[in-house]
């Protein structure tokens, strides 16, 4: 297995070389195309570096002096902050790669299983099971019937499961994933394995999975930022004081509590909510935390997505 | 191709009635446990013979972010109430932002729960209880919760009836409304303005022109956002967003369009003024909050008040306040509902729920004890009836006090006036009585109307009182699509209900 | 019934790999479906439950649809969303295929990952925080954007009052915001495609563009078109933060900014009425399926091996 990776990987290496030297766009285009894509991205950084430099801001220079690329005072009592708030962030952190890693890899398994099926034109019931997915993108209950499932049926409140299961399966990827089994895996090959005696179950262990990486890569990034973004079905599920939440939901209680307030705060009046509350930086402080890390993993999964690296095992 | 279409269609269907016939297998029969003898429990003193009730545990839901201690405390106060009344209790806290969906979806789920914080702010208790969320509560106070009835200012359980029934109990606190003008005291000060006369928003004119004139811009001299009204004299009927009231000085009981009003045409020419002066913030009507109280660079702003008001938000802002009330306090249905528990519908001990909610607003040592939490941990006792918060407390047990039910009953803060609970029922006692207090409206007949109002309430209503558009040319415009949207049959239902609800009160 | 056993039998392998997805579509989306009812009744709690409660409901028909076409927003809210979806669709489509293909293109590899990562990162910033961001260019006293006019000499504008700009503000930020994540699927696609085609055209002579043109964009079809499908079904949905939050809940922009879902949010989030809110879902469900079975059909029509089913 480890050998056949290897060889890939120097046939892959030796192609690239050689599209390089007669395949590449010209140096005038690159550098227009550098140009242009780079300023997208500056833009679209930019925003995200104001966000650091703001949680990097003194309190009392931000309230006075408003959001500034060049404030006159740093200050990192915001992650001060943070850090001093005890386990419990680094438990909601946890809390938040697990579900992320057991989500996305149950995600994979239930998507690419039912888009493979559903792709195979030989497949009798191919309608039937891709209309069945395909209706669900459109039609849904409401919250309160999926909370009765979830609570009266499953029983699984306040459950890691309860944050998991309710995105373990989307149609949308189904149906991308649908499309990339169709347009990139030859029926030959899997017609060739069929003869070789093979079940759909092992051809699509064997044959299909390897060569489909790309596809799995974008639905599995698409999976994990899913899960590494939710806090809504915390918000249903979870009410145990000792469970701790997921990090996005903290930040996102943080953001609902704040406009709550401000529009409530004469019914409050005597108890001092407000001043509970944490600060301007602090919030986008923890926008900076929760963000870094899946940021940080995007490269992993984007080595799928550069050209060059592909599928070496179909011709092989 | 025909013939696999409906083979399909039948497949799927099959499938969904397979499904749902399980369901409701699975949730058919419930038990419907009828009412203890808890009745007989009871003695004819009033007090609690404990020996003649079954242990039972309450679940609560209590508006607030968590507390760590929590359950600490509980474990406290279940020990206290197991031998009161022979109960325990289980408080869930839910987070300000997210309480009325999350309640929502709890209670629309049928999940049972017993006692739930509800108000006429969050979890709003008007719809909810004509909804049938909350068990009906006349029977359970007279038989269970008499001390509630002694404790409370008796208006408070008036206003909170719909058609005739409580379905809640109130906090004994602030009963009265009153809204005031605050000053920042430093600009008062510093030159030297007359603030003794100012009532209406007209007599804050030359106080703002002397900031405008001397002050640099980041001064705002009056420090409001999007959601300030200018104080009219009406009493409203679904809240001061939606611009339908009765005049407090009424005499032939008739509900109006405030936007035809000339007091409300008068107001906001006047705000058109100050706007165009610059008196408020040019972004004023899309502020959701100003922080002038943290930054101290503002003249007035408006706000709600309540007995030594000023001492606390002195206290909170670090510099002076000072208030100038805008009206005299009145009690509306609203305030009325500012803060209440509610028994559940699903409650299966509505009884031992009532006992409960009894000694919450009558047994000082258990009001204390949910509130401030254990003392010596949470905080220090000191002479007298006061307290010292000790670090703990803002860390691991921080309650919002005023939805814990009888706030009278609380031991008060260094630097509080020893008379604060007193001033309050004095406080209420000089309250007016609003025309329609009592009167709550159901807006089941109309409701489509109330969706399309408040949507063009969200639209102008902003602009047009904070001074940001010309009222000459858009209150008109107003007005028509009020009218549009059905402002008039909203008016004409109230106006039938009330006459209803009037004929029942002589 | 012995035919329908043998083709079970015949395609079990396949039935195995549906099989858990099936399950879970069952229990987790078919299941709930059954709230729709909602939509049609007046709902009242029951104390033996949520079942009890929907089955002593009393029916009231399409009154709970009303409050949607009453007033004359109702053709606002309906243009806004129909033309807003219109246009993020198609640049949408447009923009991330151009950068998709861009990316795989550029010489350094290196860069080409940088930059990818980048425009990925507008995807985690939630719209609270994209709207203070706005509001640093668009505020009228201090925003960026007045100050580069003053310094030119013109009249500050009025951002948040003016209903004439916010057209183009919302496409170009919702353009902004989705675009690093959407072109990912073209790139996973473009990765997929199998080199010898591009090495057999350089043989022939192709020119880069004539390879983009009969090669890359034929092959990503399929994909571009069923993304167009789906985003079609879900034209009368919209990105609820960028209409609500990105204008700040102006007043006076509603004209240009209001959409079905901020006008079913601003209508009910007092009176939280179940059957209101179930009834605007299902309309927007309801002109979706009939949108997309429109659209596939034509679909089906023109190329059948491209439609959805």
């Amino acid at each position: 297995m480890a050998n056949t990776t290897i060889q890939a990987r120097t046939k892959v290496g030796a192609r690239q070389k050689k599209k390089a030297d007669y395949n590449a766009i010209s140096p005038l285009w690159n550098t227009l195309f550098n140009i242009l894509i780079g300023l997208f991205a500056f833009s679209c950084v930019f925003p995200f570096l104001f966000v650091i430099i703001i949680s990097l801001t003194d309190e009392q220079t931000l309230v006075l002096e408003g959001f500034n690329l060049f404030p006159s005072k740093f200050s990192f009592a915001a992650y001060e902050y943070i850090a001093n708030s005890g386990k419990s962030l680094l438990t909601s952190f946890g809390v938040t790669v697990v579900i992320t890693v057991v989500g996305t890899v149950l995600c994979l398994v239930l998507v690419t299983t039912y888009a493979y099926a559903v792709s195979r034109k030989g497949f009798e019931f191919r309608g039937f099971f891709s209309f069945l997915a395909f209706f669900t993108m459109l039609f849904s209950g409401g919250m309160v019937p999926g909370y009765i499932v979830m609570t009266q049926f499953l029983h699984l409140q306040n459950t890691l499961w309860s944050l998991i299961l309710p995105l373990s399966l989307s149609a949308f990827s189904i149906i991308v994933m649908r499309t990339f089994f169709q347009t990139t895996i030859p029926d030959e090959i899997i017609e060739s394995a069929k003869i070789d005696g093979a079940g759909d179950i092992l051809t699509f262990i064997r044959i299909v999975l390897p060569v489909s990486l790309p596809g799995i890569a974008t639905i599995g990034l698409f999976a994990s930022l899913g899960y590494w973004n939710d806090w809504f079905n915390a918000l249903l599920y979870y009410n145990n004081p000792e469970r701790i939440p997921p990090l996005q939901f903290m930040l996102m209680q943080i953001e609902k509590n704040m406009d709550f307030l401000s529009k409530n705060a004469h019914n409050i009046g005597s108890y001092d909510a407000i001043a509970n509350l944490p600060t301007e930086t602090v919030r986008m402080a923890m926008v900076v935390l929760a963000t870094l890390p899946i940021v940080m993993a995007y490269p992993f999964f984007q080595r799928y997505f550069v050209q060059g690296l592909t599928v070496g095992s179909v011709k092989g | 191709m025909n013939k696999s279409k409906s083979k399909k269609v039948s497949l799927l269907s099959l499938t969904l009635i397979l499904l749902l016939s399980v369901v409701l297998a699975g949730c058919g029969a419930k038990e419907n446990n009828e009412a203890a003898k808890e009745s007989e429990a009871i003695k004819s003193d009033g007090t609690v013979d404990i020996s003649k009730l079954d242990p039972v545990n309450l679940k609560m839901y209590l508006i607030g972010p968590n507390q760590k201690d929590l359950p600490k405390v509980q474990e406290e106060i279940n020990k206290y109430l197991k031998d009161k009344i022979n109960t325990t209790l289980s408080i869930s806290m839910i987070d300000w932002g997210d309480y009325s969906q999350r309640m929502q979806v709890i209670t629309s789920s049928g999940e049972d729960y017993d006692i739930a914080f509800t108000s006429s702010w969050a979890f709003d208790y008007l719809p909810n209880a004509s909804k049938g969320v909350f068990m009906p509560l006349n029977d359970l106070l007279d038989n269970y919760g008499q001390g509630i009835k002694e404790v409370l200012d008796p208006r408070f359980l008036e206003g909170t009836k719909v058609n005739g029934v409580n379905y809640g109990v109130p906090a004994n606190k602030e009963l009265a409304q009153q809204f005031v003008w605050r000053f920042n005291k430093k600009y008062v000060d510093k030159y030297n303005l007359d603030i003794s006369n100012v009532t209406t928003l007209e007599d804050l004119e030359p106080l703002l022109k002397v900031i405008k004139d001397n002050e640099t811009a980041d001064i705002t001299p009056l420090a409001v956002p999007k959601g300030f009204k200018p104080f009219m004299p009406f009493d409203f009927l679904l809240g001061d967003e939606l611009p339908i009231g009765m005049y407090l000085d009424t005499k032939d009981y008739k509900f109006v369009n405030i936007l035809e009003s000339p007091e409300l045409k008068s107001a906001l020419s006047t705000m058109r003024n100050y706007y165009k002066a610059g008196y408020v913030r040019e972004d004023v009507a899309t502020l959701d909050g100003i922080d002038n109280i943290k930054t101290g660079k503002w003249l007035v702003d408006r706000e709600i008040t309540q007995p030594y008001a000023e001492l606390g938000w002195s206290r909170n802002a670090g510099y002076d306040i000072v208030t100038r009330p805008m009206q005299d306090p009145v009690i509306y249905t609203s305030s009325a509902a500012g803060s209440m528990l509610a028994i559940s519908s699903y409650s299966k001990n509505p009884e031992r729920s009532m006992m409960f909610l009894n000694l919450l607003n009558t047994d000082k040592y258990l009001r204390n004890l949910i509130q401030y939490g254990i003392e010596g941990e949470h905080y220090k006792k000191l002479e007298g009836d006061y307290i010292e918060d000790l670090p703990a407390m803002q860390e691991r047990y921080a309650m919002p006090g005023f939805a814990l039910g009888n706030m009278f009953l609380t031991s008060l803060h260094d630097g509080d006036p020893e008379d604060k609970w007193s001033s309050f029922e004095e406080f209420n006692a000089s309250g007016v009585v609003a025309p329609t207090f009592g009167f709550n409206f159901d807006t089941s007949k109309v409701k489509t109307e109330v969706a399309s109002v408040t949507n063009v309430a969200k639209e102008f209503i902003p602009s047009l009182y904070t001074g940001s558009v010309d009222p000459d040319e858009y209150l008109p415009k107003a007005i028509q699509k009020f009218k549009d949207a059905g402002i008039d049959k909203v008016l004409a239902e109230a106006q039938k209900q009330f006459d209803e609800w009037k004929a029942t009160q002589k | 019934m012995n035919v329908f056993w043998k083709k079970l039998l015949r395609n079990k392998g396949l039935l195995l790999l549906v099989l858990p997805g099936t399950v879970w579509f069952l229990v987790f989306a078919y299941l709930p479906m059954f709230g729709s009812v909602l939509a049609f009744k007046d709902f009242r709690i029951h104390r033996d439950g949520f079942f009890a409660s929907v089955l002593n409901s009393k029916w009231m028909g399409f009154k709970n649809f009303e409050y949607l076409f009453t007033t004359n927003d109702a053709y606002i809210i309906t243009r806004n969303t129909i033309l807003y979806n219109l246009a993020l669709i198609i640049l949408g489509l447009v923009i991330s295929v151009t950068f998709a293909i861009i990316l795989s293109e550029l010489v350094n590899k290196k860069m080409a990952k940088i930059y990818q990562t980048g425009m990925f990162l507008p995807h985690f910033l939630s719209w609270v925080i994209i709207s203070y961001f706005a509001f640093t260019f668009l505020s009228t006293d201090k925003g960026t954007l007045n100050q580069i006019i003053s310094y030119f000499g013109g009249e500050p504008i009025m951002w948040y009052t003016e209903q004439k700009y916010w057209p183009f503000i919302l496409i170009f930020v919702g353009i902004w915001k989705g675009v690093g994540y959407n072109s990912v699927i073209y790139l996973a696609s473009i990765t997929g495609i199998d080199k010898s085609y591009y090495e057999a055209a350089v043989i022939d002579g192709a020119t880069k563009w004539k390879q983009i043109r009969y090669i890359t964009i034929p092959l990503l079809k399929p994909l571009m078109i069923i993304l167009t499908i789906l985003a079609i079904g879900g034209i009368f949905r919209s990105d609820f933060g960028l209409f609500y939050q990105l204008p700040k809940d102006s007043g006076a922009l509603y004209p240009v900014t209001n959409v079905i879902d901020t006008f079913v949010y601003r209508g009910l989030i007092n009176m939280g009425d179940i059957g209101m809110s179930t009834a605007a879902g299902l309309y927007q469900s309801m002109v979706g399926l009939i949108l997309i079975l429109i659209t596939n059909y034509i679909v089906r029509k023109i190329e059948k091996d491209h439609a959805i089913f």
